[in-house]
């Protein structure tokens, strides 16, 4: 057997092994939106106006990252100056961003100088970001495990937070004499406080699901809406619990015993190693409640084969319902650590953290270890974002899109297998391929 | 039998069979939330006939104005065409989740296109096009790839709901776009005949058609609404009464069927999926050339009307007249909280009459969200011939 075909050999088996081809599937769609994303950067970048192109495409030649005088957007089809490559480029097109460097800001950006200094403040940012982006990908892929679509993250991590930031502005202030004491009470507190605010806004969808077959899908999107209102009428009046002193619709600074140590890093840069921690601490947890506990087992079964669940005992709709508060609990911790990590406060207009925490949890396969990665990853997409915005004229709205794109391509395995055979030799029936045992094609055709 | 002895007949038998659809059949807690809300009703009407200085008197006034029932039918336009879109995907055996995806491209789409083209029609088409091509995308993904179709439809909702407010801050430099036209009503569109028609008075009652309290409204509307009202019934003849409406139906029911029968069911599922992308690319176009803007903040201006758009086909039965009907309702909840904003008329915090239409969206769901959705049904289907 040659090299190539024990290769081939050992890639189809792999292949096979279906953690793997997950992981595979996931790199790819996360590459085919990232090359996708570059084409967009490129018609975007043809859609508006700059003095001199910041890229440049040159038929017959070569992919050019330089700026080149005369190549405007705006003119379709320009014929390159004399002087430059005479008589090669027959075709050339500027465009106004450069997709290398806007991913280069993205995604190398978004570490800093991180070999030299591993506590910059844009890793900080990074750390932050994937901390929060943790818990609300577990909270997606708890109740994804259990065969339902939590789509009201981003609604339950909202009133998490705003239950820990108006609970705590009344029960913090007095502890604050108390120092490291006050710390150890009002930081467990607090993330209960969001766990149980969040939960029970998890459980109505939950319970409506059950009991009365209403589809998960709208009724968290509709609860998303209905959580945003009624952050913004609780935190924009003062007879409520908008801060008198702030134009803005925010609750009253917590004083600093009820929120996060920074340690580390530096207090302004919003981020906390213990909150970091915690996360892990809480994927883990969750990993091994879903995998060696009865109750992960009745969760698992009643994802993947309802009918038998509820054969062999599961009560699938208490299951449901339980599996629903779970991934709303983890998603209002989320809100509780976004308040006593980031803001030191509650305020409207939280960020898309429901929205990527979908998008993780689906690239993590659902898998609570995964999400750990995944929401890395995601966290480098949404701190790379502010260095886009800063570094370049490029809307880092971008990101929405790469994200969006991502679900797509891991929603759709069967292309990446499609091209897998087409590519690969592995697995393609009638192949005759001299496999030792024959465990090669035909097998799981 | 004389003439007042059929018309009393006829009037009972009306009743009776409101009465059986309205109640035979239904839980308990059905009945009694439909009796409550008709006794409400009622009372409401009553209210603003005898006592109109009450506050329910007063909430009866703001629901008959005008105002209201115009702003009901300018509200209903993407609900609507989402909602006949969602029916034609849906019934062919593809979830369309992603309605929102394609009413946020087609808005933004529409405002562009009219921007450059200079024209809300020419934007129309734009916004149509965008909406289809997206539709197709997910098409291609669900059919050809075999994707999940609620993950593949949210991922259509996220990468509009991203890719929106991106081309908007890159040709407007920001996420919202500039000005443009808007739609004309029919009194200023100057169509020869009934331009002049509906502004004049009418011969015997001596009151112009859009004068008419409360109904008038439906005179003095832009384009799209009489386009919704063209759509509703077009879709209904379609599903019912032409061989294309069956296709759809057994494609969704029993494709093994329709294979048999030699009618290819990719083919068809391709077809209802693009036609959804078609119509709720008009739902989305009408809605920011209703505006003139594309505002693409947070949740953008679609702001849940693709969600909506679901459960009012869902309660309408897959029936294009009844999502039209169940469209109304919500957009008649919407378009009363406009009203009560705009008069002032109770001190109700604006934040929390907001949230009526979509909680009222949970509540019908809850109760009368047990529909039957076509047996295939976000199933795969893979034909055996080729095998």
């Amino acid at each position: 057997m040659s090299f190539s075909e024990r290769a081939h050999d050992l890639l189809g088996r792999l292949v096979r092994a279906s953690a793997f081809e997950r992981f595979l599937i996931s790199t790819s769609a996360l590459l085919l939106s990232v090359f996708i994303g570059a084409l967009i950067i490129l018609g975007a970048g043809r859609m508006t106006d700059c003095a001199s192109a910041a890229y440049t495409i040159a038929v017959p030649g070569k992919f050019v990252t330089t700026t080149l005088p005369g190549l405007v957007p705006g003119v379709v089809k320009s014929v390159l100056p004399g002087g430059l490559w005479p008589s090669q480029a027959v075709f050339a097109m500027g465009f106004c961003y450069d997709p290398f460097a806007v991913y280069d800001l993205l995604f190398l950006g978004a570490l800093g100088d991180v070999l030299n200094n591993p506590l910059n403040s844009q890793f900080a940012t990074t750390i932050a970001e994937t901390t929060i982006l943790m818990f609300t990908g577990v909270a997606v892929a708890v109740a994804f495990r259990a065969d339902i679509f939590n789509i009201g993250v981003q609604g339950q991590l909202v009133v998490g937070a705003l239950t820990t930031g108006v609970v705590l502005t009344y029960v913090a202030p007095p502890l604050a004499g108390l120092g490291v004491l006050a710390t150890i009470v009002l930081l467990p507190l607090g993330l209960l406080l969001g766990g149980v605010a969040g939960g029970a806004y998890a459980a109505v969808p939950g319970a409506l699901k059950a009991y009365a077959d209403a589809n998960e899908v709208i009724t968290t999107i509709m609860l998303n809406f209905v959580a945003t209102s009624i952050a913004l009428f609780l935190v924009s009046r003062e007879k409520y619990f908008k801060d008198p002193e702030s134009f803005a619709n925010q609750t009253v600074n917590l004083p600093d015993v009820a929120l996060f140590p920074s340690w580390l890093f530096r207090a302004r840069d919003d981020v906390s190693l213990l909150a970091f921690a915690f996360a892990v601490v809480v994927l883990v947890g969750i990993w091994y409640l879903l995998q060696h506990t009865p109750f992960g087992y009745d969760l698992r079964t009643s994802g993947l084969q309802p009918d038998a669940a509820e054969y062999g005992g599961v009560d699938a709709d208490r299951t449901i319902v339980s599996s629903m508060t779970l991934s709303g609990a983890l998603a209002g911790i989320g809100g509780a650590v976004y308040v006593l990590m980031v803001l030191g406060n509650f305020q409207t207009g939280v960020p898309d953290y429901g929205f990527d925490g979908i998008t993780v949890s689906i690239l993590a396969g659902n898998n609570p270890l995964g999400v750990g990665l995944a929401a890395f990853l995601f966290g480098v997409l949404k701190s790379g974002s502010i260095v886009v915005q800063v570094g370049s004229d490029v809307p880092p709205t971008l990101v929405g899109v790469l994200r969006g794109l991502i679900i797509l391509f891991v929603a759709m395995p069967e292309f990446f297998r499609m091209i897998g055979q087409k590519f690969g030799s592995f697995g393609r029936p009638g192949e005759p391929v001299a496999t030792d045992g024959g465990s090669g094609g035909g097998s799981d055709e | 039998m004389s003439d007042d002895r059929r018309v009393v007949g006829t009037a009972r038998s009306a009743v009776f069979s409101t009465y059986d659809r309205l109640f035979v059949g239904r839980g308990r807690l059905q009945q009694a939330v439909i009796g409550i809300v008709l006794l409400a009703a009622v009372g409401l009407v009553a209210a603003g006939l005898l006592a109109p200085q009450s506050d329910a008197g007063r909430l009866f006034a703001v629901l008959t104005a005008d105002s209201t029932l115009a702003a009901t039918l300018r509200l209903s336009v993407p609900i609507a065409f989402a909602a006949l879109g969602g029916i034609f995907a849906e019934k062919s055996g593809v979830i369309n989740i992603g309605l929102e995806g394609l009413l946020i491209i087609s808005a933004f789409v529409g405002i562009w296109a009219t921007d450059v083209t200079g024209s809300v029609w020419y934007g129309l088409i734009g916004g149509v096009l965008a909406s289809t091509l997206l539709a197709g995308l997910f098409a291609i993904v669900c059919i050809e790839f075999r994707a999940d179709q609620i993950i593949a439809g949210l991922a259509v909702w996220l990468i509009a709901l991203g890719l929106a407010p991106f081309l908007s801050s890159v040709i407007y430099g920001s996420k919202n776009s500039t000005s443009v036209d808007t739609f004309p009503t029919l009194p200023d569109m100057g169509i020869p005949v009934l331009s002049d028609a509906v502004t004049a008075p009418m011969p015997v009652v001596g009151v112009a058609p859009v004068d008419i309290p409360f109904f008038g409204a439906l005179f003095d509307a832009s384009p799209p609404v009489y386009l919704m009202l063209l759509a509703v019934a077009l879709s209904w003849y379609t599903l019912h009464r032409t061989a294309f409406g069956r296709w759809v139906e057994a494609s969704g029911e029993n494709p093994k069927a329709l294979d048999t029968a030699g009618v290819n069911v990719h083919r068809v599922r391709y077809a209802a999926v693009l036609l959804s992308g078609v119509l709720a690319g008009v739902g989305g176009a009408a809605l920011a050339l209703g505006v003139g803007q594309f505002t693409g903040n947070g949740p953008t201006m679609v702001n849940g009307k693709g969600f909506i758009a679901i459960v009012a086909y869902l309660f309408g039965n897959y029936n294009p007249v009844g999502a039209l009907a169940s469209t109304m309702l919500f957009a008649g909840l919407d378009a009363t909280q406009l009203t009560l904003q705009a008069r002032d008329v109770f001190q109700v915090p604006t934040e929390l009459v907001r949230t009526i239409p979509y909680v009222t969206v949970i509540v019908v769901l809850a109760l009368f969200g047990r529909t039957r959705i076509p047996s295939a049904g976000g199933e795969h289907y893979e034909s055996g011939e080729d095998e």
